[in-house]
């Protein structure tokens, strides 16, 4: 169990640059998942912890060694395949066993942290068969145990739960949240599925194009996103992002006006905020129907999504500025009613010009 | 396929590990022996060592040269005599073989059979199914009350008679090469054509021969390259003989190099055939790429 | 056979009047090799007189117990064994090693190595042999198993067809064995190598069935009886034929060479076709 710093880490693929100076300190045993949309780079930062890529410039410690000059199979670091990657010709015993035996290790020791290994995850009835005759999810659970009989400072995971079915997936979630709690290591899961990353993990590194967006615990993502691509991938259905401009004034608070006119007072300080190029962040959840009431914005309704538990209603304002909201599981709402929207202006987000995002103030996070 | 580097192999030495011992192999005696040869083409040299740059004499030489151009005719002439016959016959048995069951089984493993034997085998077995002294087919023509048929004495029936024998011997190959070919073809194609009552005939030449055009191309052309270096069969039953009636190129390369000692001159010949074969080759190159996109 | 044998089933998916084609065609086909297992089986003064008489008995095994009283044939196929197992291991294990770097190593001058040793799939044996054999003789290798063997060694084909092999295998096991501390050589030899036994195979008969084959290198550079292979030394009996003990000593040596490889091939049938295919149209 080791802390991991990544200090300026910068990578390209011929003309192509990945990283440009990417720095990243990860506590020791904490569960981090790296989050980004497909192609921004999740898992060229796992290969390069491990070692299977090398960064062009940079430098990565793990607890107080330098890795980033050592081979692959000597940084303390495992990993988890996306696809397991598990010896086809070996039995899962070989497979489990094949890292202790190039590092040397005594026989007996070996089979005694073999046979550990297989009693954590339960798969001592698969140790002699070929990893061709296993289902899925016992394959993860072998590359799960070849990865901890080596009892690593590091863990790593790249999209461990993307081969699944989706009721297995669900499983496999509790399953590794369970092992984290037995197994104490450092952990790094790289996913592109915000359940995953909310879920499990203790702290979120939100990433897009190679560029690292907010490091955060699941809630301060949710809450307190930093900026309009962190409010728009995390949360679903999106957050809205309305165009808004600001009132003028001198309370303590923001007041921003929808482009049909209706006012919203949030709870974001008005203190530092840009005066210009402002858009009002609203998550589905604190847009709520009801009938029109003057003062409120009013708006007719689009499309409606019923998800049995609650229903996503689309609707467009007067000036076509589009809103998520949220209503019961049996609405009535109707498609080309007009309806009121009752918002829960205290939640509401801002974002600058800039993309950044300013919140509500004293909210936990 | 690119991905990663760093341990790809520390600064390229463990690449020249793997690969070195091929590579060394490949250039002591493959490329040193091509170039070698190439400079041997240009120079008049002997077995013992004399040697003497002649420029391009040798090929002068090869041109005026009328047992080269006979040979050159010969190995011609052989080509068309067993690549269009090959090409039919084993058309023709893929055709009736390509099917499941252990009889169809059976009957391709014969038909392979002969492919597996080497040539000295092939050649004693067939010079005595051929010579009109109690041979195979002249104990067929006796019984049928004709006179025997003297296949490799006679100036004309010689490379026939080699032919013959080498359709025997090579057609396995060309077979199994249609057969892989055949199981391309959708089944549901034929369903299709039976369902509309189109007849066998019909079938084959609109549904079945357009679909294996480019496996026909392939065997035309591997045949032709590996006919075109007829050997063993010539050296063997006939010597090139009667009066270099059945004398290939390759066999004029034998005889000029090792028979003759006049090795420069000798790889000028080959150098001439290599050229050949590296069209044939590169045509073959262009058919199959075109057959893989 | 019953009438009702005659169609469907027992006909295995043919017409009657393909079948009839097929089996008159596989008979043309047998016919010579039953020709020559019928003289080897003739005593030999009588096929002077007469080979018809080969269509009725008496019988003999007396060519064959020639053969085996001629250490000569023996010393052949002793031989022909040697040079091509040693062919066929050697081909095995540096298209293997070379078909590793191709596939999963950086080097310097990879990409123009590979293309040259694809070129060197065009490159006939006439276009070398003549060289060779003068380099052999200054190294003074004719006459010997080295000089039988290396040769075959340099045939391209085999690093073509493993490196497309090892391409195949999936990177991330090569990963896999990186993190789990393997060297290169380790992954080579424990993680990859086991997965290409298929292609080990197909390369393997390949090899073996060529070099037992090959006949013009070893005409020329084996002069020695004792250094003959069994393809030079049946080629050798044939030509002289007028001093050989006669047909069927002759048949006999043929059916008895043929044997060996016959076996092969009845053994490994599917392999030899594939790897035969495979490599005419690589
Ligand atoms: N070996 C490689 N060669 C060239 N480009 C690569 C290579 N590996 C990844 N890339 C590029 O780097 C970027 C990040 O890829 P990756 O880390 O796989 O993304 P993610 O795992 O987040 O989906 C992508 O644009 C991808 O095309
Ligand atoms: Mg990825």
């Amino acid at each position: 169990m080791s802390s991991l710093e990544l200090t300026n880490i910068s990578k390209r693929f011929g003309a192509v640059s990945v990283f440009q100076g990417l720095s990243l300190t990860i506590a020791a045993g904490e569960f981090v998942a790296f989050l980004g949309p497909s192609g921004c780079g999740k898992s060229t930062l796992l290969r390069i912890i491990a070692g299977l890529e090398r960064a062009d410039s940079g430098e990565i410690r793990l607890g107080d060694q330098r890795i980033d000059t050592l081979a692959p199979g000597a940084r303390g670091v495992a990993m988890v395949f996306q696809h397991y990657a598990l010896y086809p010709h070996m039995t899962v015993r070989e497979n489990i066993a094949f890292g202790l035996r190039n590092g040397g290790a005594p026989k007996a020791e070996i089979a005694e942290r073999v046979a550990e290994a297989a009693r954590v995850l339960e798969i001592g009835p698969l140790l002699d068969k070929k990893p061709g005759t296993l289902s899925g999810g016992e394959r993860q659970r072998v590359a799960i145990g070849r990865a901890i009989v080596k009892q690593p400072r590091l863990f790593l995971f790249d999209e461990p739960l993307a081969n699944l079915d989706a009721a297995l997936r669900t499983r496999t979630r509790l399953e590794l949240a369970q092992l984290r709690r037995r197994v104490r290591a450092t952990m790094i899961m790289v996913t592109h599925d915000q359940v995953e990353a909310m879920t499990l993990a203790d702290r979120v590194v939100v990433m897009n194009q190679g560029e690292i967006q907010q490091v955060g615990t699941p809630m301060q993502i949710y809450d307190r996103p930093a900026n309009t691509f962190v409010a728009g991938f995390v949360g679903s259905p999106r957050m809205t992002l309305a165009p808004v401009g600001l009132v003028p004034g001198d309370a303590r608070f923001a007041t921003v006006r929808l482009g049909d006119g209706s006012q919203v007072s949030t709870r974001v300080p008005r203190a530092d905020l840009p005066s210009e190029g402002l858009l009002l962040g609203l998550r589905p959840e604190c847009v709520r129907l009801g009938p029109p009431r003057p003062g409120e914005p009013t708006a007719q309704v689009e499309f409606i999504e019923r998800l049995g538990d609650r229903t996503l209603v689309y609707v467009k304002l007067g000036d076509g500025t589009a809103v998520t909201a949220e209503d019961k599981g049996a609405s009535q709402a109707q498609v080309g009613q007009t309806v009121g929207l009752r918002l829960a202006a205290a939640a509401a987000h801002l974002f600058g010009p800039d993309g950044r995002g300013h919140h509500a103030a004293g909210r936990a996070g | 396929m690119s991905a990663g580097d760093g341990y790809r192999g520390r600064g390229g030495l463990v690449g020249y590990l793997f690969a070195g011992p091929y590579l060394v192999a490949y250039g002591a005696l493959l490329v040193y022996p091509l170039l070698a040869g190439m400079a041997l083409s240009l120079h008049k040299a002997d077995l013992f060592g004399g040697r003497e740059f002649v420029a391009f004499e040798n090929y002068r030489r090869l041109v005026s040269d009328t047992v080269f151009r006979q040979a050159v005719g010969n190995t011609l002439y052989f080509t068309l005599l067993t690549v269009p016959a090959l090409t039919v016959i084993s058309l023709a048995l893929a055709l009736a073989l390509n099917k499941a069951g252990r009889l169809a089984a059976f009957f391709r493993g014969v038909f392979f059979s002969s492919s597996v034997l080497s040539v000295t085998i092939v050649t004693l077995i067939w010079r005595f199914v051929l010579t009109p002294d109690g041979g195979l087919i002249a104990n067929g023509l006796k019984a049928a009350g004709r006179a025997p048929i003297p296949f490799l004495s006679d100036p004309h029936l010689a490379l026939p008679g080699i032919a013959l024998t080498t359709v025997w011997w090579c057609l396995g190959l060309p077979m199994m090469l249609f057969l892989a070919g055949l199981q391309q073809i959708p089944g549901e194609l034929y369903e299709a054509a039976a369902l509309d009552g189109t007849s066998a005939w019909r079938t084959f030449w609109r549904i079945t021969l357009p679909l294996i055009g480019r496996t026909l191309l392939v065997v035309v052309l591997i045949e032709s390259v590996m006919q075109f270096q007829l050997f063993g069969q010539s050296q063997i039953m006939t010597q090139g003989g009667p009066n270099g009636a059945s004398r290939p190129i390759v066999l004029f390369i034998y005889e000029v190099a090792f028979r003759r000692w006049d090795v420069g001159y000798a790889a000028s010949a080959s150098e001439v055939l290599f050229a050949l074969i590296l069209l044939a080759s590169a045509l073959q190159y262009a058919a199959t790429r075109e057959r893989r996109r | 056979m019953t009438a009702a044998g005659v169609k469907g089933p027992s006909l295995a998916g043919f017409t009657p009047a393909g079948l009839a084609g097929v089996a008159l065609a596989a008979a043309v086909m047998i016919t010579p090799l039953l020709w020559t297992v019928g003289l080897s089986l003739k005593p030999n003064f009588e096929l002077m007189r007469d080979t018809s008489s080969v269509f009725g008995p008496p019988y003999t095994l007396e060519n064959y117990r020639a053969i085996l009283a001629n250490s000569n044939v023996f010393r052949w196929v002793f031989n022909s064994t040697v040079v091509s197992l040693s062919t066929t291991f050697g081909v095995l294990a540096l298209s293997s090693l070379a078909g590793y770097a191709f596939a999963r190593l950086e080097f310097r001058g990879r990409r123009a190595l590979f293309v040259a040793v694809l070129l060197g799939l065009a490159i006939p044996e006439q276009a070398v042999i003549i060289a060779r054999h003068q380099m052999f003789s200054a190294l003074h290798l004719h006459n010997t198993y080295p000089g039988l063997i290396l040769p075959g060694l340099s045939a391209p084909f085999g690093v073509f067809l493993m490196t497309q092999y090892f391409r195949g295998i999936p990177v991330e096991l090569d990963e896999a064995a990186l993190l789990d501390g393997a060297s290169h050589f380790t992954i080579f030899w424990k993680v990859l190598l086991p997965l290409t036994l298929p292609a080990q195979a197909t390369l393997g008969i390949f090899t073996f069935l060529a070099s037992w084959n090959d006949y013009w290198w070893p005409l020329i550079s084996a002069t020695r009886s004792s250094m003959f292979t069994l393809t030079v030394g049946v080629a050798s009996s044939q030509m002289n034929f007028a001093q050989t003990s006669g047909l069927g000593y002759l048949m006999a040596q043929a059916v008895f060479a043929s044997v060996p490889i016959l076996i092969v091939y009845a053994l490994f049938q599917q392999h030899i076709v594939r790897a035969v295919a495979g490599a005419a149209t690589r």
